[in-house]
């Protein structure tokens, strides 16, 4: 495998996942090997492209603070700086990057030299127009920097509100293929600047007219609009310049900018009328007639962001610009584009959005939501009359819109044909549907008879006769099962009127009633099951038919003999909400007849034990208290103590996750204890002297590890506590069983921790949560806990992140307590020799500076590396320091202070780990000395 | 007016989908980040993508009848734009996403909200969305080229060269340009000669060499025919003006005039390609959704405008022709275990009758496999595909002397494997469908003649004009079955 291939792979790993990229590597020395790759003379452009991307896509991921972005930019910039003239692309591909580190890590906000510098280059790239000594080939750099100092004038803008005169004599100038990109660039810079000028009181001319001359540097002060500058179609009111300023000059810049916004590609096109409407709009001066000689163009344009363009001029300017005549033509010219042949599906469902959102001259509702403009009349909507032939986007689309045409109609009074046909259209899906139509199909008719029900429910005829066609349906397809309660429920939610959904289900339970015994099959008394399940959630409707039919179907076929769990279940599921059905006394004795048959005849000891259950509170509780009980009291508030419904069945799914509630809440978190300064106690001060006998001890050392499981452990040591916000509720958890997943394959599965309760008022509990490395890197765990709460329900939520850092994986050499100082040296001697002379092959050394204040040096020392010591002489001011990682990884230091500096020798048998060792020296050496300073 | 990030998701039959490219511009994520405040929803990491997207667009779980989070009625799939629903607290959207889909191959973007997040603002308020809608269209002629799929080496160079064709239409997520399509090489292109004249955005040099136009106007009919009293048969005609323009200059005037025949019905619904630099208002006026109007302008209709270097299409119309080119009836009846063909084709008048090709394809779907079949023609041959249960009637280049054709006899399914089947074909509902071409014709009697076509250039271009009408949807129903309804317009 070429290196070539090698980054390839890393950089795809990382686009794919940064944050599982991450995990096995630090962003630091990610950074530095890239930028390491980038100046390489050696590697060519297609791999350095490939490495720029990754900061051209993720530039906050790896310069997570504005001083790592700006090192990071003024890296990139040398790089850039000493590029051959021939690579363009790779010039062009850093130039972005850079860009987008600054703007990304705040240096342009914050103005820093970077930043300043990188505009100037900018800007002098683009006004270096003699490009033509080298050919055409540097056009693309100019391009570039022109789309680059666009990006920068959005991000801040303003920015260039001091240069327009130098952009405008730019533009005039070009005359290649790039005026476009210096024509968006001046217009943006323009618009930005009037917009800044209309946020001050008067404004006298000079001030006006100094914008279009304005020559001068950057105006870094001027970022007053900030990022969140909304165009004006979103502002409550349209900021203006005052009247009476002297608007010749601008006027004839944007007449020959609208002249030669012909030349510019239709999308850059649609861009730039967009700028020169919101200039328009802002000062009184200019008269939106200016459009008019564009206007039939666009009118005419097959290009749907110039279409999209003028709807938003339409918007603007509405009869200024717009006659009676031209907004009845626009309309028609929609709803013909809407549905033209040629045009793509996307499209034209757009199309179809602009008309149910037209921007009319005089409108009714001024609102956001759908509305028809009052210009489509059925007349004019007909031809987008939905058909089975539509993909289903464009016919759910259509249905919309012509329900809201005929709605309105309906509104006048009659019930007009237009409604009869859009009900055949209906009929004729579900009539697909009856011929073993598609999944998709399916899904698209259900979809359709929710918009038509929402509609149209109120017209009872055409509603009448949908259910009627619904259950001669499910009389065939009962599979269609959770189509139909899915409608049921959602028109129920949607509509505050049960009146169409309770009739559906009492004519689908009326139509299980009439079906032949034959039919009830395993199969299908599942689907049923599942209907009678919702029927019986519904008070207005009668329950003593589904009771009969449960009764007979159990004592007229082998079902209790099968004893099949599911299918019990999934009766007692009915039961369940019968119990709970409000004329429950009319059926007493029958549904107490079914309960007390299948506790005595089916054949499962958990569905007769429920069932029996189930009898006891129906034939000793109140329905008040009956209900009490089993109410499940997730509408809010504490719930009932205790309901024992919770583990009953309920749930149609599998046993084993009966009613399992899942917040999305933090509920609990785990904190990390903070160890009181290693206890070293154990080996420092009774150490058994070495007796009488040399024992080779890197031999016992090693022979240690002939023990399985020796070694291979670190246990990390949390308090379980709850997280800052949450719902009484969970106060007080119970039985809390904590589930690891980890986010990487370098550690083995983490067990379960079971955690008998946890109480908001108490002392939290502490788990040992023990990790093995397969590889010693720091990591993240993904936490989740499972737990009852005190009404006894269980939970399921997700805890914060847990993450591992590369310290925390350190251990002390693991030697047998009370071995003597000179054991340990004796190992550490031996490990480092091993590590110099290369044995094993992954084998490294390395070596560190940094340069400590005074004391700092011995209370590093003492603060991070207590625990790891092997010797410790201070007076020689030399340390030896030994971290063992799990499973066998030793990383050795050896620490010497020399006259200005404190030099760490480093030898590691696994010389992945330097990137670790090397950031987590980094880390601490910064806090040492940012500590002693403060001080 | 930008896009905060971009995918390519690839996903074949019985897999889980795949990220083929992707591209994140954080400059405007950061906008997103400062425009949306506490309510921003950050994009998430490529490896979830597809499963979210998918779900979205139901192509998840293809093995099970109902999943709530895909087959929620309430959910409305009417709109360009789509939302993603993450995992997470919260339950956030990421919306809107738009897509297309185009076989195995899903574009996405994200264009940028700029407006205050909620209540969610419509769709056509906000800028991004119409210029997404473009980049994706020009993306997915850029990878899928004229064919319907391309191979998936194609396809893979393809995706390799994405990353510098976006450094040029959407180098910082905000769209300039749309992709240039797949294939398309313009021939002799010079640098521009640098004059005072603005060279076009859309125009990477000139041409230099011979100077040729070429237009070409294709017309297509669609029609549904039920030949009953009850129903009544539509078709329409649309009609596109290719060009390719081979002509020196910067900006070459060139004026392709389109005319129609005395009493020919006017041109609707006219979209004309951005070069075009002027149009006349009543070119515009003809509408289909409109009410007939036989005193409405009906041409001549002059498109001058100053071409791209590449193929495009300069204009594209409807129109309203008062007969079918062919005019069918289809009788089915069923006896016992064979069905009983009776299909007569009848070629109008007024169309001439040399056809490059025609072939009638009778389907017959939800029953056994066929075993004998008794059919003649009276014109053509007759070829069956047995495994297809499809006859083919293949009529040439040809309708005999009387301009009608019959096909009669008896279709036997025997077998006891079944056939294809078609949830809208059960019982007697049952269709023919057309394919032909005629070349140098157009229904509408549109055609750009020669002469017509005027370039102001100094050398005289050779000029090349075609026409021809090719069949589309062309369907003749069943009368002794039912047929659905196919339009809105026959509701009336």
């Amino acid at each position: 495998m070429t290196i070539a291939d090698l980054w390839d792979q890393r950089i795809s790993a990382f686009l794919l996942s940064p944050s599982q990229f991450l995990a096995t590597t630090t962003t630091e020395s990610f950074l530095a090997e890239l930028l390491h790759e980038l100046r390489k003379d050696k590697a060519n452009d297609q791999l350095k492209i490939l490495l720029v991307s990754v900061l051209l896509e993720h530039p906050t991921v790896l310069c997570p603070s504005a001083s790592v972005g700006e090192e990071t930019a003024l890296e990139l910039l040398s790089v850039f700086s000493h590029m051959p003239q021939k690579s363009i692309m790779l010039k062009c591909n850093i130039m972005l990057a850079i860009t987008n580190v600054i703007i990304c890590t705040s240096c342009l906000a914050t103005h820093t030299k970077t930043a300043e510098d990188w505009l100037d280059l900018l800007f002098q790239t683009i006004q270096d127009t003699n490009d033509y000594r080298c050919g055409l080939s540097q056009q693309p750099i100019r391009a570039t920097a022109c789309d680059c100092l666009r990006e920068m004038e959005t991000c801040s803008p303003g920015l260039l509100s001091q240069k327009l005169e130098a952009l405008f004599l730019l533009k005039q100038q070009e005359t290649t293929v790039l005026h476009q990109s210096y024509c968006l660039l001046y217009t943006l810079g323009l618009k930005n600047a009037i917009r800044i000028l209309t946020n001050q009181k008067d404004v006298t001319d000079l001030e006006f007219k100094s914008i279009l001359g304005g020559n001068e540097g950057f105006a870094w002060k001027s970022n007053q609009l900030g990022l969140t500058s909304l165009p004006i179609n979103m502002l409550v009111q349209v900021p203006r310049l005052p009247q009476g300023l002297d608007c010749k000059e601008l006027k004839s810049i944007m007449s020959s900018l609208l002249e030669e916004s012909y030349l510019l590609t239709p999308i850059s096109q649609s861009a730039l009328l967009r700028e020169l409407v919101e200039v328009v709009a802002m000062v009184p001066g200019l008269s939106p007639t200016l459009f008019k000689s564009q206007l039939l163009r666009l009118f005419g344009t097959a290009d749907v962001s110039l279409m999209h363009a003028t709807l938003f001029m339409k918007d603007t300017f509405t009869d200024s610009l717009f006659t009676a005549e031209d907004e009845n033509f626009l309309l028609k010219r929609l709803v013909g584009t809407a549905q033209h042949p040629l045009l793509r599906i996307p499209e034209k469902l757009f199309y179809m959005e602009c008309i149910l959102h037209f921007p009319e001259n005089r409108p009714i509702s001024s609102s956001g939501e759908e509305s028809l403009p009052v210009l489509v009349t059925p007349r004019l909507a007909a031809s987008l009359h939905p058909t089975v032939f539509n993909d289903s986007a464009t016919m759910l689309c259509r249905l919309n819109l012509l329900c809201l045409v005929h709605l309105e109609v309906a509104d006048e009074g009659e019930m007009d044909k237009g409604i009869s046909h859009l009900f055949e259209h209906i009929m004729a899906l579900l009539k697909i549907v009856d011929s073993d139509g598609s999944r998709e199909v399916v899904v698209t008719s259900f979809r359709a008879l929710f918009i038509f029900l929402t509609h149209f429910n109120g017209m009872e005829e055409l509603s009448e006769k949908l259910i009627d066609k619904l259950c001669d349906m499910y009389s065939r397809h009962s599979q269609l099962a959770p189509n139909l309660i899915g409608l049921a429920d959602r028109i129920q939610e949607h509509l505050d009127d049960p009146v169409w959904s309770v009739k559906l289900l009492r004519g689908l339970q009326k139509c299980i009633m009439e079906m032949p015994p034959l039919q009830l099959t395993i199969h299908n008394l599942s689907w049923h099951l599942k209907v009678l399940k919702r029927v019986a959630k519904e008070g207005q409707i009668t329950q003593r038919n589904t009771i009969y039919l449960l009764l007979n179907v159990l004592i007229n076929s082998n079902l209790c003999e099968r004893g099949n769990w599911q299918v019990g279940n999934a009766v007692l599921a009915v039961c369940r909400n019968l119990l709970e059905h409000p004329s429950i006394d009319q059926v007493f004795i029958e549904l107490a007849d079914l309960l007390q048959y299948i506790s005595i005849h089916y054949d499962d000891t958990d569905i007769k034990d429920h069932a029996r259950f189930y009898y006891t509170l129906l034939t000793n509780l109140s329905w008040e208290k009956l209900t009490g009980v089993l109410a499940k009291g997730l509408d809010g508030g504490r719930a009932k103590e205790r309901s024992h419904s919770a583990i009953m069945a309920e749930n149609e799914g599998i046993a084993s996750n009966l009613t399992v509630h899942k917040t999305n809440r933090h509920v609990l978190q785990l904190i990390k204890v903070q160890e009181a300064s290693q206890s070293s106690s154990e080996s420092s001060s009774e150490s058994l002297e070495a007796t009488g006998e040399v024992k080779n001890w890197l031999e016992v050392y090693q022979g240690q590890f002939q023990t399985p499981g020796f070694g291979s452990e670190v246990t990390l040591r949390y308090n379980l506590t709850h997280a800052k916000e949450t719902d009484p509720l969970f106060d007080k958890v119970f039985t809390i069983c904590l589930h690891f997943e980890l986010k990487d394959s370098n550690y083995s599965k983490v067990s379960d921790i079971h955690v008998p309760c946890v109480f908001r008022d108490r002392k939290p509990p502490e788990v040992k949560v023990k990790l093995k490395p397969f590889q010693p890197y720091p990591t993240s765990l993904c936490v989740s806990a499972v737990f009852s709460t005190q009404d006894g329900r269980s939970w399921h939520s997700r805890l914060p992140d847990v993450s591992v850092s590369f310290p925390e994986i350190f251990l002390p050499l693991p030697l047998p307590p009370n071995s003597s100082c000179e054991c340990k040296e004796q190992v550490f001697e031996h490990i480092w020799e091993a590590a110099a002379s290369g044995n094993p092959d992954k084998s490294a050394n390395s070596l560190f500076c940094f340069k400590p204040e005074d004391e700092s040096l011995a209370d590093l020392i003492k603060t991070h590396f207590q625990g790891y010591l092997i010797t410790d002489q201070q007076s020689e001011r030399s340390w030896k320091v030994l971290f063992f990682l799990p499973p066998k990884c030793h990383v050795l230091l050896k620490i010497t202070q020399a006259e200005d500096a404190a030099r760490v020798s480093i030898a590691t048998d696994n010389w992945e780990l330097l990137p670790f060792v090397n950031s987590y020296l980094q880390n601490i050496t910064d806090n040492c000395s940012s500590t002693v300073t403060d001080g | 007016m930008s896009i905060r990030a971009l995918w390519v998701v690839s996903h074949e039959k019985g897999e889980s989908g795949k990220v083929r490219f992707s591209r994140r511009f954080p400059t405007v994520e950061l906008r997103a980040k400062s425009l949306a405040g506490t309510q921003y929803v950050a994009v998430p990491e490529d490896r979830v993508i597809p499963k979210l997207l998918l779900t979205e667009l139901g192509l998840v779980d293809a093995d099970k009848p109902y999943v709530e989070v895909r087959d929620d009625c309430a959910r409305q799939h009417r709109s360009p734009a789509v939302e993603l629903r993450l995992d997470g607290p919260g339950r956030r959207t990421l919306w809107p996403l738009l897509t297309v889909t185009q076989g195995a191959l899903i574009l996405a973007c994200l264009p940028l909200v700029e407006a205050p997040p909620e209540p969610r603002p419509p769709l056509p308020s906000l800028a991004s969305v119409s210029q997404g809608l473009a980049l994706l269209s020009g993306l997915q002629d850029f990878l899928c080229g004229p064919g319907a799929k391309p191979e998936p080496d194609v396809l893979a160079s393809r995706l390799a060269a994405l990353p510098s064709v976006l450094l040029q239409v959407c180098p910082l997520g905000r769209p300039l340009d749309t992709p240039p399509p797949a294939g398309s090489v313009p021939a002799a292109v010079a640098p521009s000669p640098g004059g005072a004249q603005k060279q076009p955005a859309w125009k990477a040099g000139v041409h230099r060499g011979r100077a040729v136009v070429s237009v070409a106007l294709t017309e297509k009919v669609r029609s549904m025919q039920y030949s009953k009293s009850s129903q009544q048969d539509i078709w329409d005609v649309y009609g596109m003006v290719m060009c390719k323009c081979e002509v020196e200059g910067v900006l070459p005037n060139v004026t392709v005039t389109l005319t129609l025949p005395h009493n020919g019905s006017p041109l609707q619904d006219i979209l004309v390609h951005p070069c075009v630099t002027s149009l006349d208002a009543s070119i515009l006026t003809a509408c289909s959704v409109d009410e007939n109007d036989s005193s409405a302008f009906s041409g001549p209709y002059k498109f001058p405008f100053s071409p791209p270097l590449e193929l495009f299409r300069l204009c594209s119309y409807t129109s309203q022709v008062p007969v079918p080119p062919i005019l069918g009836s289809y009788q089915l009846k069923a006896e016992e275990n064979h069905l009983k063909v009776n299909v007569v084709l009848k070629l109008h008048e007024s169309v001439k009758n040399s056809f490059e090709y025609c072939e009638a394809h009778i389907p017959f779907f939800n029953q056994n496999l066929m075993g004998s079949v008794e059919v003649k023609v009276s014109s053509g041959q007759l070829e069956v595909s047995k495994e297809k249960n499809l006859l083919v009637w293949v009529l040439g280049q040809k309708f005999p002397k009387s301009r009608e054709a019959t096909l009669e006899g008896t279709v036997h399914f025997s077998g006891t494997v079944a056939g294809p089947t078609d949830p809208l074909c059960t019982g007697l509902t049952a269709y023919i469908k057309l394919y032909f071409r005629v070349p140098d014709l157009t229904l509408s009697g549109c055609c750009v003649d020669q002469h017509s076509v005027q370039v102001y250039s100094s050398a005289k271009p050779r000029i090349v004009t075609t026409r021809e009408l090719v069949s589309s949807e062309y369907y003749i129903w069943n009368s002794t079955g039912e047929a659905p309804v196919s339009s809105g317009l026959m509701v009336l």
